[in-house]
């Protein structure tokens, strides 16, 4: 095997380029992600039986079908002329970036929704013997709750993010793994640059998950305080 | 009567799985008065008593609250039940809120009191309480008669009119019992509208002005301490407090 592709800083800047920008895309999704999976996660806490069927059908058929599918449907619905900024062309960011949030909306929302169900009946009950409305009780007294569930849950996604962000290559946006295919045909070190763009998913990874971890241990002990 | 705070008529609650939990109670509590709910487990007292405030969503009946139906559809519950302050047998404390914002919450959100309107008015409270020094404690630092006597601060921070009571020592090792029960009596003595739901007979006897016994979601008996316990006339009367007293 040959890694001396690793010694030329050309194809380390391609590498590196690629790891922020997939590091960026993951931001990007599970933030807009968590904001669009309020809805679902609420449609599907309502007392509506309406909203409910909505909300689970739009959770199902998004967890049910591909990412790859879901990218490719959306691309193919989004014709827009090719637009170059900061280097990345957005008539494919876009339609991307949107498969990407709204998929991993429909993933959040049933976290969002898991966290809100765990926080205990009595509290509810506590709120609305104080004169409550609903939507007060939820803001001061179950979210703030639901939080340290929710917290945790949503790292374990982010880290499913970064990983499939990969999904860009088919775009030709230059994320990681567009990078390493760059490198591969650049240099026909095709295991090789394989190997490195996997070691570099897992720095990515592996400290985003052992952080969380330590966020979901030091919650536990903020709760026995 | 007409210094009738409360009055439930035909108050039932029949769950989805087809149980009835309380058949069509009847009952009226006057201002000042003290009622003490008893009766074996799954006699339907305390959904009934869950029921007042619609903690517990009634099927059928009526609950008139200082005149007013609560569940006429134009009412707006939550206003009146800032009017009805219930403690919980769980305490059901905010455990992300500190002792102090426990008891503020409710007045700042509902009654928009001010911060320091609030804070004076809670620290008070706690002095009644006998736990001034634990405002700025967290719920989870408290024993579970310090966190009961919190739960019942947290709700006469509401200046409620009618104080509503779901076993309240129940969950308590016996040790930590007497400290709640002082503070309800002392409640009591001041002359607030209690509605009790409890296993404490002793207290039943003391300071309730009115017993009701409930068995299968129906009132088998209502009378003063010295007729429930002195000479009840349901069968099904004695027999259950034949059962708690040996008990004890």
């Amino acid at each position: 095997m040959d890694f001396s592709f690793l010694l030329n800083g050309r194809y380390v800047g391609i590498l590196l380029g690629g790891l922020f920008l997939t590091l960026v895309l993951a931001i990007i999704a599970v933030g807009s992600g968590t904001v669009l999976a309020l809805v679902p996660a609420f449609l599907r806490l309502s007392k509506n039986r309406l909203f409910r069927l909505v909300g689970t059908a739009y959770v199902e058929v998004i967890r049910g079908t591909p990412l790859l599918v879901q990218v490719l449907i959306i691309y193919s619905f989004f014709r827009m002329p090719v637009t170059v900024v900061l280097g990345i062309d957005l008539s494919s960011f876009i339609p991307g970036m949107l498969a990407l949030f709204i998929n991993s909306s429909a993933y959040v929302a049933e976290v969002i929704r898991g966290g809100i169900l765990s926080v205990d009946r009595g509290q509810s009950e506590a709120a609305a013997s104080l004169g409550m409305g609903k939507g007060l009780a939820m803001r001061k007294i179950i979210l703030p709750q639901a939080v340290k569930n929710i917290l945790p849950a949503l790292g374990n996604e982010f880290v499913t993010l970064i990983k499939e962000t990969s999904i860009f290559m088919y775009l030709g946006i230059a994320e990681l793994m567009y990078a390493a295919t760059i490198v591969r045909t650049s240099t026909y070190a095709v295991k090789e640059s394989y190997i490195v763009a996997a070691i570099l998913y897992f720095c990515l990874t592996f400290p985003t998950s052992k952080l969380m971890g330590l966020l979901e241990r030091k919650m536990k002990k903020a709760d026995a305080r | 009567m007409p210094d009738n705070l409360l009055v439930l008529s035909g108050l039932s609650k029949t769950f989805s799985d087809g149980t009835v939990a309380v058949d069509a109670v009847d009952l009226s509590i006057a201002k000042g008065t003290v009622t003490v709910i008893i009766g074996p487990s799954g006699s339907g007292k305390s959904t009934l008593l869950r029921m007042i405030n619609l903690i517990e969503p009634p099927t059928a009946g009526h609950v008139v609250f200082d005149g007013i139906d609560l569940l006429q559809k134009d009412v707006d519950a939550n206003a009146l039940r800032r009017r009805i302050g219930m403690v919980f047998q769980l305490f059901n404390l905010f455990p992300h809120l500190s002792v102090l914002a426990n008891l503020t919450i409710g007045p700042m959100t509902v009654l928009k009191k001010s911060k320091e309107e609030a804070e004076e008015a809670a620290r008070a409270m706690l002095v009644k309480v006998g736990l001034a020094n634990k405002a700025d404690n967290y719920p989870a630092q408290l024993s579970g008669g310090q966190k009961q006597r919190i739960a019942i601060a947290r709700a006469l921070c509401m200046d409620p009119e009618v104080m509503l009571f779901d076993e309240p020592t129940s969950a308590l090792d016996p040790e930590m019992i007497g400290e709640v029960l002082s503070v309800m009596k002392k409640l009591a003595a001041d002359g607030m509208t209690m509605v009790v739901v409890t296993h404490e007979m002793d207290f039943a006897r003391v300071f309730a002005d009115t017993i009701i016994v409930m068995d299968g979601g129906k009132i088998i008996e209502a009378g003063t301490p010295e007729v429930i316990f002195g000479h009840p006339t349901n069968p099904r009367t004695k027999e259950f407090l034949h059962r708690v007293i040996d008990k004890e």
